[in-house]
């Protein structure tokens, strides 16, 4: 049988020696950001954003008994207006997003691709949108930017800090896209919540 | 058997290590300019590709590194960026090679693209679209990349070399680029204590 969400949780948990985070709220949450500043970093800088709008966190790690297990990861463009975008109408069919997941001094996800044709996993969706081209209207995909976490996700633990690493290049060329502040890369990681629960610690 | 379950096993009956992160692996290959040809194989050359056609520098895994394969994507780009069914609307046909075993053996790949519409998975969305023909630009896509989500979970263990072969009669691949992706759940290095 395989792993629950839960199971994975407290095993990382007693590997780190977080004996009391079973007794915290499961939840269910995401935590999302923009790198705004171009760095090619996302989190890392989400104390300087404003909330809610680019982001919903005040840090990029999480306060005491509190976890999140990460179980998908999803990329999105923000335009300067603070518009969210489909990263495919944006930065065309031929983007590729190549991120690491970087969690305390660790790497858990490395050089990652996320197709801005439509990643793998993502295939169920068919939402579209019309799109004018060429004085005709046409109905176009809008293709999902997400990984799918295989087996039970990725804990990221409390109190420890976590960020995007990403580059976008041309699947096509090879050659690096750069980013702007109209077309500013977002992510949000979704999954299994732990909250802190005060009922029973105090 | 669980996927991680798997993996453990023949990592185990290898001789290879256990121990590293758990995650989600995808590992892709890009070839530019395929033209038209009888054959594609994928992570088989990766001379001139950047960071950003393919994630390896080789075509195996690193000593403590393995994954299993869960899905196989495959798509052709114009040389402009225009997402097309990969192959034209041609009959292909997938292996995948690990070590010298075929462990995936010309599985079509047709029925999960185009406007043919019979993908094998009853989850999945067909792909392609019929107005393909009037799309110009990358930035309407009107046809979605080829998935086939396996039933078998296919391991690649460590420092083994595999490839990824696309076989058709005279498939028209463009003068694009054609990327494969093998996405699955793996396990990385990780140095732990021992740094």
């Amino acid at each position: 049988m395989a792993l629950s969400a839960q199971d994975k949780i407290l095993y990382v948990a007693n590997k780190l020696g977080l004996s009391s985070l079973g007794q915290m709220q499961g939840s269910t949450g995401a935590v999302y950001d923009v790198d705004t500043d171009i760095s090619g970093q996302i989190f890392s800088s989400a104390s300087r954003h404003q909330n809610p709008s680019v982001t919903n966190i005040t840090e990029n790690q999480f306060e005491v008994n509190e976890a999140l297990l990460v179980e998908t990861c999803a990329f999105y463009v923000r335009n300067a207006a603070g518009n969210t975008l489909n990263f495919q109408s944006v930065y065309g069919s031929n983007a590729v997003i190549v991120f690491d997941l970087v969690i305390g001094n660790k790497r858990v996800m490395k050089d990652t691709p996320v197709f801005a044709a439509g990643s793998p996993y993502t295939f169920a969706n068919a939402s579209n949108q019309t799109k004018v081209v060429a004085g005709i209207n046409l109905e176009t995909y809008v293709p999902r930017h997400q990984v799918f976490m295989e087996g039970a996700g990725i804990l990221i633990p409390p109190q420890v800090q976590w960020y995007v690493d990403y580059r976008i290049f041309d699947v096509v060329t090879g050659a690096t896209i750069a980013a702007t502040d109209d077309t500013a890369v977002g992510c949000y990681l979704f999954g299994t919540r732990v909250l802190l629960n005060f009922n029973t610690t105090i | 058997m669980s996927q991680v379950g798997k993996l453990g096993y023949v990592d185990s009956k290898l001789g290879a290590p256990i121990s590293g992160q758990q995650t989600t692996r995808i590992l892709f290959n890009t070839i530019e300019a395929p033209g038209t040809t009888s054959s594609l194989s994928f992570f088989k050359n990766f001379q001139g590709l950047t960071n950003g056609q393919t994630n390896l520098t080789q075509n195996k895994l690193d000593s403590m590194e393995s994954m299993v394969i869960k899905t196989i994507w495959l798509a052709q780009y114009s040389t402009t960026g225009v997402l097309s069914p990969v192959g034209g609307q041609n009959q292909q046909t997938l292996s995948i090679i690990v070590g010298n075993q075929t462990v995936v053996k010309n599985l079509p790949i047709q029925f999960n693209q185009g406007i043919n519409g019979q993908a094998f998975d009853r989850l999945h969305e067909n792909a392609g679209g019929v107005t393909q023909a009037i799309d110009n630009s990358v930035l309407a896509q009107n046809t979605q990349p080829c998935e086939i989500r396996l039933l078998t979970d296919i391991v690649i263990p460590p420092q083994v070399a595999f490839e990824v072969r696309l076989e058709s009669n005279a498939g028209i691949y463009g003068t694009g680029a054609v990327v494969c992706a093998l996405s699955g759940y793996g396990k990385i290095f990780s140095a732990g204590s021992s740094f």
